[in-house]
């Protein structure tokens, strides 16, 4: 009896060390990798270069909203703006860069409409808190990816992220989709979603729904490539012109800059 | 002691079991029907998705997750108090213990809810365990939490023992009820070795419980602490988190004293040098928190990052200073009940200081929550106060009546004081006398060594 009690107890300390030992190691990991990639390491990064002066035209903004909107199937017809279903839209500069404002900043910018977006962040706050890996960086182009068959509508990423870059679907979208573009899939209510720098796009080959439809309107107004080629075009605005991208000091590296 | 005396305390701790009267079917009914209400509501939601809800895409987080924080910041009433007076060898814990034991494990229940409620796909709900992922605050939250309501539900249960026995015993005990507590006595007969082990078993787990409660509602201010957002990435949330939790289940474990002295007569089990001793704790508690809020608000304030700012001006004088002010108040009146009436009206101060801290601290965890997310610092329209919608408020006014229905089962089929330890307090007031005479000076006796 008191043998078997003994053994019992052991077990159950071994067993409890295990699970604490088992919780720590995959935890540390995990909170290692999160880092931001050390400085000269090479990785693939998509990022976009938006021209903000190119920008100030409604028609392009209307242009490239719209063509995201029917890109990916999002649904319309929101009266409240905080329940809208937004991959991309637009915000006036002060709120897009309130570290950058002054009281004195250019008329021509103040209260302008900037375009905004997911900036699929080098060290993304979103991905980090995901409980279910529903959100991810994915390594072969930088891209914050999302899984909404296996996201479970927490909110922690809505709520992680800085940007606003995220929405839930707080009511079923399916009614309020215009026409529904077969090629791309909809979503359930209950789920979050967010930009993808159109990964659907990207697969072929092709630019960013967004973009296409911006330099349409206005060559350069929007730029997007590889990060780390030295020779893409992104790569020579970034060294050659003044840019700025949002909320910097939060050391989340978001990847959409901007030229002031 | 005499057989008696025995007698006559089982006989007072049983009978909430074996008598019900009226009232307590009617108490029932009410809590039920508030219960059904909640449920509707919750089909609504299921049915039309969370746009039944006030929360918007800047305000994802509202009411539930408040309720999330303060359900499982009630839950420290229990088992943390009752641990700590249990190592700390506090003779007057004898008969409040169980009463905060049975706190924490519904508590913890309501709180765990609380998630689901506020999950916008709850069928996926394993998820979390299927693909898992160790770098979210909330996989901390799940396995914190699932480890503190499997020892606190182990925890309560273990002292439950010999009570079960007790129960077991008793000729007017019949049928299925019976075989419950024939189950959960587990054969105690109440010889000398079944008393050891329970002891050994109970310190043991008084013990470990104390570091897991820490962790549990650590892990839950790190939900908002490891965030990036303006008043919630601070180093002092997890510590003003554990403080303000136990700061509130005291004040709860207090009211549900209160209750279940009034109702079952039991004026001579739970008297009021237990609320007094139970105050002394509540004013630590509330300087304690004020001394954390101010900290806190002062480092933001006199720092004056423009982010953090945005937030703290409304909460002093903005949108929230309504309610932020109001918790002041309520902490406020509470720490001058506890401090200048507790000593003349043990139980009608700390039931007062209790009542509003109870709410202050509802209003707390809120206003960490709402304002933050509020988003004054990146408005991409107009900035738009959040309000709970009727779902959120029927959905949450059950989860409180929920709380309440599986305490009042519970208290009917199990004794809300424990009986045998009650019991044994006069065993003991020869050991206490024993050790005190141990650290007088001048006295040797046979316990001290060297």
């Amino acid at each position: 009896m008191d043998e078997s009690r003994r053994s019992f107890l052991k077990g159950i300390g071994v067993a409890a060390a295990a699970a604490g030992l088992g919780c720590t190691f995959p935890l540390l990991r995990a909170l290692a990798s999160s880092g931001t990639p050390a400085a000269g390491v090479q990785t693939r990064q998509l990022c976009m270069v938006i021209d903000i002066e190119k920008c100030l035209n409604e028609d392009l903004i209307k242009d490239c909203t719209e063509a995201c909107r029917i890109e990916h199937n999002l649904p319309g017809g929101e009266s409240d703006p905080e329940r809208q279903i937004r991959w991309m839209w637009t915000q006036k500069f002060e709120h897009t860069f309130p570290d950058q404002a002054h009281s004195l900043t250019p008329k021509e910018l103040r209260g302008e409409q900037v375009p905004v977006m997911c900036n699929h962040c080098t060290n993304p706050a979103c991905v980090k808190v995901c409980p279910t890996k529903a959100t991810w960086k994915r390594e072969s182009d930088g891209v914050v990816m999302m899984d909404m068959h296996r996201c479970i509508g927490c909110r922690y990423c809505v709520v992680g992220c800085p940007y606003g870059a995220r929405s839930f679907n707080w009511h079923e979208p399916r009614p309020h989709i215009k026409n529904i573009r077969p090629e791309y899939p909809t979503r359930m209510r209950g789920v979050v979603e967010k930009c993808t720098f159109c990964a659907e796009r990207l697969r072929e080959g092709r630019e960013p729904a967004c973009v296409e439809a911006a330099n349409r309107i206005t060559e350069g107004a929007m730029t997007f490539g590889e990060l780390s080629d030295p020779n893409s075009k992104v790569s020579a605005l970034l060294k050659t012109t003044r840019t700025i991208s949002r909320q910097n000091a939060l050391g989340t590296g978001p990847n959409v800059y901007y030229i002031v | 002691m005499s057989d008696t005396r025995q007698d006559r305390i089982t006989n007072h701790l049983t009978r909430p079991i074996i008598k019900t009267g009226r009232a307590y079917y009617g108490t029932l009914v009410l809590l039920v029907i508030a219960v059904i209400w909640g449920l509707i509501a919750y089909i609504v939601q299921l049915t039309r998705g969370l746009t039944v809800t006030g929360m918007n895409n800047n305000v994802a987080w509202g009411m539930y997750i408040t309720n999330f924080v303060f359900f499982i910041g009630i839950s420290h009433a229990g088992t943390l108090i009752s641990a700590i007076l249990r190592v700390s060898g506090a003779e007057w814990r004898r008969p409040i213990t169980r009463v905060a034991e049975a706190i924490t494990v519904f508590a913890l229940v309501l709180g765990g809810i609380q998630i689901l409620l506020d999950m916008g796909r709850p069928e996926r709900a394993l998820n979390v365990i299927f693909y898992g992922r160790l770098g979210s605050p909330l996989l901390w939250d799940v396995i914190c939490i699932s480890i503190y309501l499997l020892s606190s539900l182990f925890y309560l249960l273990l002292p439950l023992i010999p009570d079960m026995g007790i129960l077991r015993d008793n000729p007017d005990i019949k049928g299925w009820r019976k075989e419950i507590y024939r189950l959960l006595s587990f054969g105690w007969d109440g010889n000398p070795e079944q008393k050891r082990r329970l002891e050994i078993a109970i310190g043991i787990m008084a013990i470990a419980i104390i570091p897991i409660a820490i962790s549990v509602h650590s892990v839950v201010s790190w939900i908002f602490g490891m965030t990036i957002r303006p008043m919630w990435h601070t180093t002092i949330l997890a510590p003003y988190f554990v403080v303000g939790a136990i700061f509130s289940g005291i004040a709860a474990l207090i009211l549900a004293m209160a209750i279940i002295r009034k109702v079952y007569k039991l004026e001579d089990y739970l008297k009021p040098i237990h609320f007094r001793f139970l105050g002394v704790l509540l004013i630590t508690m509330t300087a304690l928190w004020f001394y954390f809020t101010i900290s806190e608000y002062l480092t933001a304030g006199y720092g004056g990052l423009s982010e953090e700012m945005h937030v703290l001006s409304a909460k002093l004088t903005g949108e929230f200073s309504g309610l932020f002010w109001f918790m002041v108040m309520s902490m406020t009146i509470a720490f001058i009940a506890l401090v200048f009436f507790r000593s003349k009206h043990a139980i009608g101060a700390t039931v007062i200081a209790s009542i509003f801290i109870v709410i202050g601290m509802w209003i707390e965890r809120y206003s960490i929550i709402v304002p933050t997310l509020t988003n004054y610092a990146v408005p991409s329209h107009e900035v738009r106060i959040y309000y709970p919608s009727w779902v959120e408020w029927s959905i949450t006014i059950a989860s409180f009546c929920g709380f309440v229905l599986l305490y009042f089962i519970f208290v009917k089929l199990f004794p809300i004081i424990s009986i045998w330890e009650v019991e044994e307090a006069e065993e003991a007031l020869g050991e206490k006398i024993e050790v005190i005479k141990d650290y007088m000076p001048g006295k040797t006796s046979a316990t001290t060594e060297s």
